[in-house]
């Protein structure tokens, strides 16, 4: 080892001045992606590594086809331009970790001069990204996240094509409120409540009871505890479910907890009147990990590919042509109509100054969205507000719509059957 | 809780130690002879899951079969990682942090190249067996748990037996007690860190394989196992079987149990807090016990 | 005058160039956002700043004092909520720094005190358990935000340039400090400590007050850097500043750059300030494969990082300028 109390000779240090210099005078060189006179540059920070990489590839997928289609048709239409321009996309990988996400959302603001961007899967690393978008003056629209706390703050830049979580929690016990009037559950039932420690996990959690409180006698709250990410083992928190004695068992959590908790659910052989993972249930993967074992479970999610409109078909076929497999859950639909609502933006603002697209997006309207209700709207506080679909897995793979009532694809199953 | 319901815990918490005991044998054997924390661990044990699955998926052979398969590949595995890369460290009586940082890139490369070759989807095996139950008197447990806790018990009394009867195991108590002494007595050390490094390996990827069947994993698996395999170091003392044994027990039920009484988001905060009260009554782990013990024969 | 001595000074060495050099860079640096560099570049500086500081306070600890400590996040983390806390309140950020370093200290002595007793790899697998442990408290903390994370609003505007300078005036002080101790009685002890313990307290140094007083400089330092950082990022979170992720890109700072140096942690902060991002933008899949590879060939090859590789290179008798 070297001594450290001498300090180095004369060329070493220069070396690393020089070299310190010389990377300064590198960077300053780099020279800006301006917006040329041919495309208009959108920056894309999403995680393809790390944690959440599953869902960050299937939200790349979305965009990617939104950019090819919008291209191969001439681009957006810019007045100011006098012609078309095609789209150009920057992505970069934040490994599902917050200081780069963030990092990276504010090298592509600057450095790329991105006209807008699109970026934040999952909560944590949605809210640093949108620390950004007012700092830097840049519209940014997170297809991703979804926490209510991004847009309590006041930001003028920030847009989500998620609606809240807490309203999935609200969604789901309304749901579970009309399985009951349908005569098929009983009243007042019991539930527990596990939920990961996340602002997702939270605040989906929050939801549910907030419901629950607004409408006496309709359901109990028998147990309620977050876990933490990534654990091997939830024997412990499962006998605090059994010992709860609930009818009804509502978690939400990633899919790999999702996989260990349920495998360990049926093995110890539980059994409650209606199960949900909150917004997982009918991901390929877990059907490929637990089999038959998801059957019957529910889940509220943000989009379905069994949805019933036109557009919704073609997305499903376009993106199985461009992937070579269907579209898994609801990832790849939010990213790509945030894609398209920018474009619908732009064309609005005429030109790209970056006020004049915050301002159209404001009071943007995407007809013809694949989302529940076909248009997408951004509310005062700039995320949208479309519905929740609630999903259950059937026998032989196949995933219903069951609410609401007029998007469903088929009965609800209430109470699930006993395993074997 | 009914009386059992508490049976049903403890017993998962012993079916959990033997998860916990398969993953951290082959850490502690190359910590005690070679005195290198071996941070790839994780990663060793990630390609023995994707092991065990291509396996499956493509040749349709028994996930278990796959594990006992992956010991001796794994073993030859683990001799080439020695024989390329480990061979060159400078030899120490401490771990260096030359050592703890060889290791820590082989998992950055091991983890980049499963992300290459494999990518990012979470991969799961799924078999008939996967929902087995086993009836033992009133309880119900999961077979494959049960499997895996026999597959430990098997591998750390295979290597308690190494350990004691063969001159490798001879070599190996020599060199854990004073490499320099050891040494002097005429232990080839070079070979026996090499077949050291090997079994690790080994043992590694033999788990990682056994494991697959129970979770599912992408290039990221085993950073909770292997952070739990510190734990237990430090709780069992990382220079014997018996000792990765009993840390693997004192974990797992301080873990499962602890949960029953404190909100299940500390529940890692149980894990680490103990490994910290260890430290603080006991500055050499658990194994300063034993030691007293045998001293004092 | 006795702290520029104290730069120039040393065991007998020309003196002017030892002052010189770095004040050119800070000067360098300290004029970049005047001559009207762009934001991005700003934002990299600001980040190898940070990286750079809290290389140097790992290097203190580790490589004067030889503990490594493989959970030093913990102290950027506490100094990363104490700052946002207290910034939130309405202090100035330069007071709620200091509250940073307070905190980060008095948690270097709890810390400390118990675990340098510790032998062996034990001392490590400690450190890493006190920073999961605390890291695990904070995400279900909900005062803090727990798994939400902890926002900064502040009143003033945002204005780059300040943070800037911020950080710049931080690394400074972090790189100054870092000199004084590797040139004072302090530094003489801490050096052996490292190379032998029970010799260093035969000859009547007391390891343990001489480890706490550096675990203690060291802590403040990361404390500071994560404080300036969650003031520029505006949001944190525990799985962010408490990770282990984030302990161990701390510990590859000095020693990718040089363990034991003074320059070390300037180059392994640069590197991860500027070159990683770069690697990280150009090869998304491979860059993990990139730095696994380096770390690999640095141990194997150079132990003394790339500052090693310089010394050894230019060692050949025709560049050697040294008498």
């Amino acid at each position: 080892m070297t001594r450290s109390y001498q300090s180095l000779g004369f060329f070493p240090r220069s070396f690393v001045v020089l070299l310190a210099l010389a990377t300064v005078q590198g960077c300053k060189r780099e020279d800006k992606k301006a917006v040329t006179a041919d495309a208009i540059t959108i920056g894309v920070v999403l995680p393809l590594t790390g944690r959440e990489a599953k869902p960050g590839q299937y939200q790349k997928e979305g965009i990617d086809l939104a950019v090819k289609q919008i291209n191969q048709a001439g681009g957006v239409m810019v007045k100011a331009a006098g012609k078309k321009l095609p789209l150009k996309e920057i992505f970069y990988d934040d490994g599902s970790d917050q200081a780069k996400s963030a990092s990276f959302v504010e090298r592509t603001m600057s450095s790329d001069n991105a006209t807008a961007v699109i970026g934040g899967y999952s909560t944590a690393l949605g809210e640093a990204e949108s620390v950004m978008p007012d700092r830097y003056k840049v519209p940014w629209i997170t297809p991703g996240a979804a926490a209510s706390a991004i847009f309590n703050r006041g930001y003028q830049w920030a847009f989500g094509m998620l609606t809240p979580t807490d309203i999935l929690g609200s969604t789901t016990a309304e749901f579970l409120q009309s399985v009951v009037e349908a005569g098929k559950l009983r009243k007042g039932l019991n539930v527990a409540l596990a939920l990961e420690n996340t602002d997702h996990g939270i605040d989906y959690g929050n939801g549910i009871k907030q419901w629950i409180q607004k409408h006496p006698g309709s359901f109990n709250v028998v147990f309620s505890e977050t876990f933490d990410l990534g654990s091997p083992d939830f024997s412990g928190l499962l006998q605090k479910v059994k010992s709860a004695n609930a009818d009804i068992f509502l978690s939400d959590a990633h899919l790999q907890d999702y996989i260990t908790m349920h495998r360990q659910y049926i093995q110890n052989g539980m059994k409650h009147q209606m199960i949900s993972y909150g917004a997982r249930g009918p991901e390929t993967d877990a059907r490929k990990a637990l089999g038959d074992g998801v059957d019957y479970i529910f889940a509220g999610i943000w989009w379905s590919k069994s949805l019933p409109y036109p557009q919704v078909k073609q997305f499903v076929k376009d993106y199985k042509e461009a992937t070579g497999r269907e579209p898994d859950s609801w990832y790849a639909a939010t990213a790509y109509d945030s894609v398209r609502i920018l474009a619908s933006a732009i064309e609005t603002a005429g030109n790209l100054e970056r006020t004049a697209i915050r301002d159209a997006l404001r009071t943007a309207e995407l007809k013809g969205s694949l989302l529940p209700g076909q248009t997408v709207r951004f509310g005062p506080n700039g995320q949208a507000q479309n519905p929740f679909v609630i999903v259950q897995n059937k026998p032989g793979g196949k995933v219903d719509i069951v609410f609401p009532k007029d998007a469903a694809t088929g009965e609800v199953i209430a109470p699930i059957p006993t395993r074997g | 809780m009914a009386a059992l319901d508490w049976l049903n815990v403890v017993v998962a918490a012993v079916l959990l130690a033997g998860i916990y005991a398969v993953m951290s044998v082959g850490m502690t054997i190359i910590y005690g002879v070679m005195k290198i924390v071996n941070l790839a661990h994780a990663g060793f044990m990630m390609l023995g899951a994707y092991f065990a699955y291509e396996l499956f998926e493509r040749g349709h052979l028994d996930p278990l079969v796959g594990a006992f398969l992956a010991f001796p590949v794994f073993f030859g595995i683990g001799r080439l990682v020695y024989w390329l890369f480990v061979r060159w460290l400078p030899v120490s009586n401490q771990p260096t942090l030359g050592s703890l940082l060889l290791m820590f890139g082989i998992w950055l490369v091991l983890q980049n190249l499963a992300y290459l070759v494999w990518g990012n989807e979470d991969r799961s095996i799924f078999t008939p067996r996967t929902f087995l139950t086993t009836q033992i008197g009133p309880i119900t447990i999961s077979t494959l748990r049960l499997v895996a806790f026999a597959v430990a018990l098997v591998s750390l009394v295979v290597f308690e037996l190494v350990l004691r009867r063969t001159w490798y195991g001879r070599s190996v108590r020599a060199l854990i007690q004073s490499r320099y002494a050891g040494q002097l007595v005429g232990v080839d050390t070079r070979r026996t860190a090499s077949l050291t490094f090997g079994l690790g390996i080994g043992f590694a990827g033999m788990a990682g394989a056994l494991l697959a069947s129970l979770y599912s994993f992408n290039p990221d698996f085993g950073r909770p196992f292997l952070i739990r395999s510190f734990v237990i170091i430090v709780l069992g003392g990382l220079e014997s079987a018996s000792g990765v044994a009993l840390g693997a027990l004192v974990l797992a039920l301080a873990e499962t149990i602890g949960i029953l009484f404190v909100p299940a988001g500390y529940q890692l905060a149980i894990s680490f807090g103990l490994l910290v009260l260890v430290l603080l009554v006991l500055p050499g782990g658990l194994a300063q016990l034993f030691a007293k013990r045998y001293r004092s024969a | 005058m006795r702290v520029v001595s104290a730069i120039a000074g040393g065991l007998g060495r020309p003196g002017w160039i030892h002052v010189a050099i770095p004040l050119a860079l800070l000067a360098a640096l300290a004029a970049t956002p005047w001559i009207g560099a762009e934001a991005n570049l700003l934002r990299l500086l600001f980040i190898t700043f940070i990286w750079t500081t809290t290389g140097i306070a790992w290097n203190i600890l580790g490589g004067f004092t030889g503990q490594v400590s493989f959970g030093f996040a913990v102290f950027y983390g506490l100094g990363a909520y104490t700052a946002a806390i207290l910034i939130n309140t309405g202090i100035h950020p330069y007071l709620a720094f200091a509250g940073s370093a307070l905190v980060a200290v008095l948690a270097s002595l709890m810390v400390g005190v118990p675990t340098f007793r510790l032998r062996g790899p034990y001392f490590a697998i400690a450190t890493i358990g006190v920073s999961e442990t605390v890291r695990v408290i904070m995400s279900n903390l909900s005062v803090t935000g727990g798994a939400s994370g902890y926002r900064i609003v502040e009143a003033t505007a945002f204005r780059q340039a300040d943070h800037f300078y911020t950080g710049l005036l931080l690394v400074s002080l972090a790189f100054v400090v870092s000199v004084l101790i590797s040139r004072s009685k302090f530094g003489l002890a801490l050096t052996a400590i490292r190379d032998d313990e029970p010799a260093a307290s035969d000859v009547g140094i007391n390891p343990l007050t001489q480890k706490l007083a550096a675990h203690g400089v060291a802590a403040a330092l990361a404390g500071m850097a994560g404080g300036v950082y969650a003031r520029y990022a505006a949001f944190i979170h525990p799985h962010g500043v408490f990770a282990f992720n984030t302990s161990v890109y701390i510990l590859l700072i000095p020693v990718i750059g040089g363990i034991g140096t003074l320059w070390g942690p300037v180059l392994g902060g640069v590197i991860f300030g500027i070159v990683e991002e770069q690697l990280v933008a150009s090869f998304p899949q491979a860059h993990l494969l990139i730095y696994g590879a380096l770390l690999i060939l640095i141990i194997l090859l150079e132990p003394g990082g790339i500052l090693g590789i310089v010394r050894k290179g230019l060692r050949h008798p025709r560049l050697r300028f040294n008498p």
